[in-house]
């Protein structure tokens, strides 16, 4: 008896919340914002971070890209269309990531996708515009594999990101350089302990081993991703007495561990390379920058020293709440190619058509070396970026003396290494 | 038999569900019905698998994802190893699905045994504690599972008996098939006598030991079946998502289902299915309007457990009790009056 | 995994030595402000403050501001305690007041809320980027040296408020009037009510003081440590662990919860790099199974 009363409320209980889920989740979210689509403006789908510790990178992604699409509607949208730009905010989670993408394309009716997610994410996001055959651009995963990996490869999916290895050779090339000037042969690493952190790390300090033979690791420690306190790291560095340290730590973890750093007067004893320095959001927070610093380029007014990246760098800053960042440049990079490949297709947004339009692509760009970027056509990723060190003052414009790795160099070395993890 | 005839009510309820399910996955010529629904079978597993913890033993785990991650590593791990398809050919998916929710099994069997023996906020905090652990051994052990990466690079799924899991249709009916078998058998583990043995330890552990129940093996098997259904739970968004990453064992993934038992409501069977689906409807709506999506959900949250004290459908069932209160109140004064 | 050689040289190393015990008393000393705060408000009013994280990070900010201003950090660590201890009081009045009594998982839920609002607000009126305050003029000293190993003195510093404003907070629940009311209340309200003293007042203030201490241990390391949104996260679970291992409701135990740890973190991140986190765990899985209520922990304050 007991048993059956309290199945009976239950079952229609049951039944109506299921009817007016339904209904509920069709009328809101279903078809409606996907029949709209047809005849509109073309869309553009972005998944990426806006919430949480890193919401800064989003946020300057986002400021970035709409500066571009701005422009373009200003003058008019490609073919008569004017572009759209669909933000969706992943927090960072690969499945969200990837759910987040499908919706864009089969809800919000999304024609391109602009993968703005770190790492792990964007290849979620991979795996998603392959078996969809959506036009892809990733504008912000650093990991090699990502676009060297020929089991990544399809026609319709780029890169405008740096690439880990391009980064590494340059890096590795200008340390080396500094080391035989200075003696430097005892190196230690101070870098996140996840995927990007180790293998950044690795890549770099094998060229600097390839460039300066004489190198020899002799301590590394991992602070965990968005650890408030990096005392135990620094003290282990101290420990180790090393003549040089490299970091690939970024964002506000970068932050927190020069100043806690500098407390143990850290600076004062060895040489630093620290590969995201020179982003703008963490040198400026930076209260006690310490001088002489090694600093990997990221985005910065000054580099390229050219009048349109000066002018690149005041249009942003006149429509951004945020700074600039490394994330910035590559995303208007991933529209100024989507705008490119668009208007080569006459606003087609068959991914076939822009892949193939996109492939060995060049434009015109404030921040590719003497003006211009590529698109490589073998393995759809960016080159011709600014790659190279800088050393950091303690005031505006916080880093100077510039030195920009030779292209030639770098596409030597990467051959190299592609040979050797059998990509090509 | 009796089984059957105990449940068919549900049993034909069940069938009836499955065929709109499939309905709505061939009928509807846009993927997202289908990915939309899968997302939801997967974590409205792991809500209602979480609340034969939560609303029917009152055992609070906040760790319950753990089983979650488990399930999905495993299947994804099994599937990505050459040396397993190789040796089983068509066979490899439904053995992966075996061992992955055995498997899991076996793990929620060890940290259960463990965790059961204590009460309320401890009870909590070692689930937490544990599914902590997983999430760093996850992080740590990269050349197993990649680390913060996840599994990358796809789950190869072998056709078996003309199934081929690479197509969206088939992977939709399979995942919807194992969904509906999954709330069937919770449906008959509350609806049996050891389901009201659960109740009796929820409301009154002391007076359930006095007459004879084994508290503590009760609740072990309890969260053996709560961990292996939200293992399943796990396997079905490693096929969707053709991958499996660390933030499912994180704490945050089991915060989450707990919001959406809550929000649901935990008195009523499919309370947590309703409340996966309201919290991502919540979600995607609010995306589309803002990007201060926390603060809005923020709100919703405190709206609901300030305001209406329970869940959507707790507070609809008490309504119309209520209501057929009233109504028998007013027919036996009519009675008396006439 | 395990790197016994490296692990064994440390300790045989003066210079080592120093430097990893201080560091872990460093980390342990933060972690402690914080994990009072928890340990003191579950000890005597019963609910756990899930959003405790979100005190920390006021704090840090409120202090960062009043800096900013005014260039005094002993005003702005003051400011930051005394701006998360009006948020905490402000919280229990509006929302965990209602939620007293009440089971388990609406007190994490009100609390998961409350953090998702905190940390959009934050954004919204600091914006997203990295905040860093910059170690005060009075701190940019030298490290000072001790058997080869190096000690900042700004770390002293912080190491001895932290004893100090937990010591103080132990004596105001145990000794003041002030705290014997509040935890008479605890234990029979309407009795202590019915003396005509208002019962509602005394349960905000102190819920206030927990998460002051929460936000002075966020303004005090505010120089060192970078401001986001969401930077409560990370010291919360860490401060849970702590409180958990220490017992629930005893400060002396999240004293020593917090030296475990931090020695835990500063010794592990030389013998065992990869299982720093896992062994945190492993340690609060350990206590809680052989010793649920931790390891000084009588269940309450009281």
């Amino acid at each position: 008896m007991k048993n059956h009363q309290s199945r009976g409320p239950s079952r229609r209980t049951v039944l109506k919340g299921a009817a007016g889920a339904a209904a509920l989740g069709t009328a809101i979210v279903g078809f409606p914002a996907y029949l709209k689509a047809a005849g509109k403006p073309i869309k553009i789908g972005m998944p990426t971070i806006m919430s949480g510790r890193v919401a800064i990178l989003g946020e300057s992604s986002v400021a970035a890209a709409q500066l571009q699409i701005a422009r373009v509607n200003k003058a008019g949208g490609v073919g008569g269309r004017p572009l759209e730009l669909v933000v969706r905010d992943s927090r960072g989670k690969p499945d969200e990531a990837a759910r987040m993408t499908r919706d864009l394309v089969n809800n919000e009716g999304c024609d391109i996708i602009l993968d703005a997610e770190a790492s792990s994410a964007s290849f979620a996001v991979n795996e998603v515009v392959r078996d969809i055959k959506k036009y892809c651009i990733h504008s912000n995963s650093e990991t090699s594999s990502l676009t060297a990996e020929p089991k990544n490869q399809v026609p319709w999916v780029f890169r405008s990101a740096r690439q880990g290895i391009h980064d590494a050779v340059g890096g590795g090339l200008y340390a080396a350089k500094v080391a035989k000037e200075k003696g430097l042969k005892r190196w230690a690493t101070v870098s996140p302990d996840y995927a990007y952190g180790r293998a950044n790390t690795e890549e770099f300090m094998e060229y600097v081993k390839v460039f300066a033979p004489e190198v020899e690791i002799i301590e590394q420690t991992w602070p965990k991703i968005f650890q408030p306190d990096y005392t135990e790291n620094v003290t282990a560095l101290l420990n180790a007495q090393p003549q040089a340290v490299y970091s690939c730590l970024w964002g506000g973890d970068l932050v927190a561990f020069t100043d806690q750093a500098s407390l143990y007067g850290l600076f004062n004893q060895f040489e630093a390379f620290a590969v995201n320095l020179g982003d703008y959001p963490v040198i400026t927070a930076i209260k006690s920058l310490p001088e002489g610093v090694h600093s990997g380029s990221r985005y910065h007014r000054d580099i390229p020293d050219t009048a349109e990246n000066e002018a690149w760098y005041k249009e942003f800053m006149a429509n951004s709440k945020v700074l600039p960042t490394n994330w910035s440049w590559e995303n208007a990079t991933a529209m100024d190619f989507i705008i490119a490949a668009l208007t080569a297709t006459g606003g087609d947004t068959d991914a076939e058509k822009l892949g193939k339009a996109t492939a060995g692509l060049t434009i015109d760009s404030p921040f590719g070396a003497g003006g211009k970027l590529t698109m490589r056509e073998s393995d759809h990723t960016l080159v011709n970026y600014m790659v190279g060190y800088s050393k950091t003052i303690a005031k505006d414009p916080y880093v100077v003396d510039f030195k920009q790795t030779d292209w030639a160099d770098i596409y030597k070395h990467e051959d190299e290494w592609k040979k050797r993890n059998g990509y090509i | 038999m009796t089984l059957l005839r105990e449940f068919r009510r549900d049993l034909a309820i069940a069938a009836a569900g499955l065929v709109v399910l499939l309905l709505i996955g061939f009928g509807v010529e846009n993927p997202w019905p289908r990915d939309f629904l899968t997302s939801i079978f997967a974590v409205g597993l792991l809500a209602m698998s979480l609340n034969l913890l939560v609303g029917y033993t009152g055992l609070v785990s906040f760790g319950h994802a753990a089983f979650f991650a488990f399930g999905g590593y495993v299947f994804g791990l099994l599937l990505q190893w050459p040396a397993f398809t190789d040796s089983l050919g068509a066979g490899s998916v439904p053995v992966a699905f075996a061992a992955a929710v055995i498997g899991t099994g076996l793990y929620a069997t060890i940290i259960g045994a463990i965790c059961v023996r204590l009460t309320e906020i401890y009870f909590a905090f070692l689930t937490l504690a544990f599914q902590m652990f997983l999430y760093s051994v996850i992080l740590s052990a990269v050349s197993i599972t990649g680390g913060d990466q996840g599994l990358m690079g796809g789950i190869p799924r072998p056709v078996f008996l003309g199934i081929d899991l690479g197509d969206p249709h088939h992977r939709y009916t399979v995942c919807a098939v194992v969904f509906v078998v999954c709330v069937m058998i919770m449906r008959i583990v509350t609806e049996s006598p050891f389901g009201y043995t659960l109740r009796m330890i929820r409301d009154n552990t002391q007076r359930a030991a006095f007459l004879g129940v084994n508290v503590a093996r009760v609740k072990l098997i309890c969260f053996v079946t709560a961990g292996s259904i939200a293992g399943v739970g796990g396997i079905i968004l490693a096929l969707f998502t053709s991958g499996a990453y660390p933030e499912w064992a994180f704490w945050a993934q089991s915060g989450e289902a707990i919001f959406m038992i809550m929000l649901g409501g935990l008195n009523v069977f499919l309370g947590p299915l309703l409340g996966a689906v309201a919290l991502r409807i919540l979600n995607d709506v609010v995306q589309m309007y803002t990007s201060h999506t926390e603060i809005v959900i923020g709100f919703v949250i405190l709206a609901v457990v300030l305001g209406l004290r329970r869940g959507l459908l707790d507070f609809a069932r008490d309504w119309w009790i209520e209501r057929q209160q009233a109504k028998l109140a007013a027919a036996s004064r009519e009675e008396r009056q006439s | 995994m395990i790197e016994l050689d490296a692990l064994a040289a440390c300790l045989t190393t003066p210079a080592c030595l120093v430097n990893q015990t201080t560091s872990g008393l460093i980390i342990g000393m933060l972690l402690f402000l914080v994990a009072s705060g928890v340990t003191l408000i579950f000890g005597v009013l019963h609910v756990i403050n899930f959003a405790h994280g979100s005190f920390y990070m006021l704090g840090a900010y409120f202090a960062f501001t009043v800096y900013g201003l005014t260039g005094n950090y002993f005003l702005a660590a003051g400011a930051g305690a005394a701006g998360a201890a009006l948020s905490g009081i402000v919280f229990e009045r509006l929302i965990i007041s209602r939620v007293y009594g009440q089971n388990l998982l609406m007190q994490l839920l009100v609390c998961y809320a409350f953090i998702l609002i905190v940390d959009d607000l934050v954004k919204i009126v600091w914006g997203a980027e990295y905040l860093a305050m910059g170690i005060p003029a009075e701190f940019r000293l030298p490290p000072l040296r001790f058997a080869g190993g190096f000690v900042p003195p700004f770390y002293l510093f912080l190491v001895a408020m932290a004893v100090a404003i937990g010591v103080g907070s132990l004596l105001i629940v145990t000794k003041t009037r002030f705290g014997k009311i509040v935890r008479a209340a605890a234990h029979n309200a309407s009795m202590v009510s019915a003396l005509g003293i208002r019962v509602n007042i005394y349960f905000a203030l102190l819920f206030g003081l927990g998460c002051g201490l929460a936000g002075v241990a966020g303004a005090l390391a505010a120089p060192v440590r970078s401001l986001t949104p969401g930077m409560g996260l990370g010291i919360l679970v860490e401060s849970f662990i702590v409180t958990v291992i220490g017992g629930m409701g005893s400060i002396p135990g999240a004293f020593l919860a917090a030296i475990i740890l931090g020695l835990t973190r500063s010794i592990g991140s030389v013998g065992f790099p990869l299982f720093v986190d896992g062994a945190m765990f492993m340690i609060m899985a350990l206590v809680l199974i052989f010793r649920p209520t931790g390891l000084l922990g009588q269940g309450t304050l009281r």
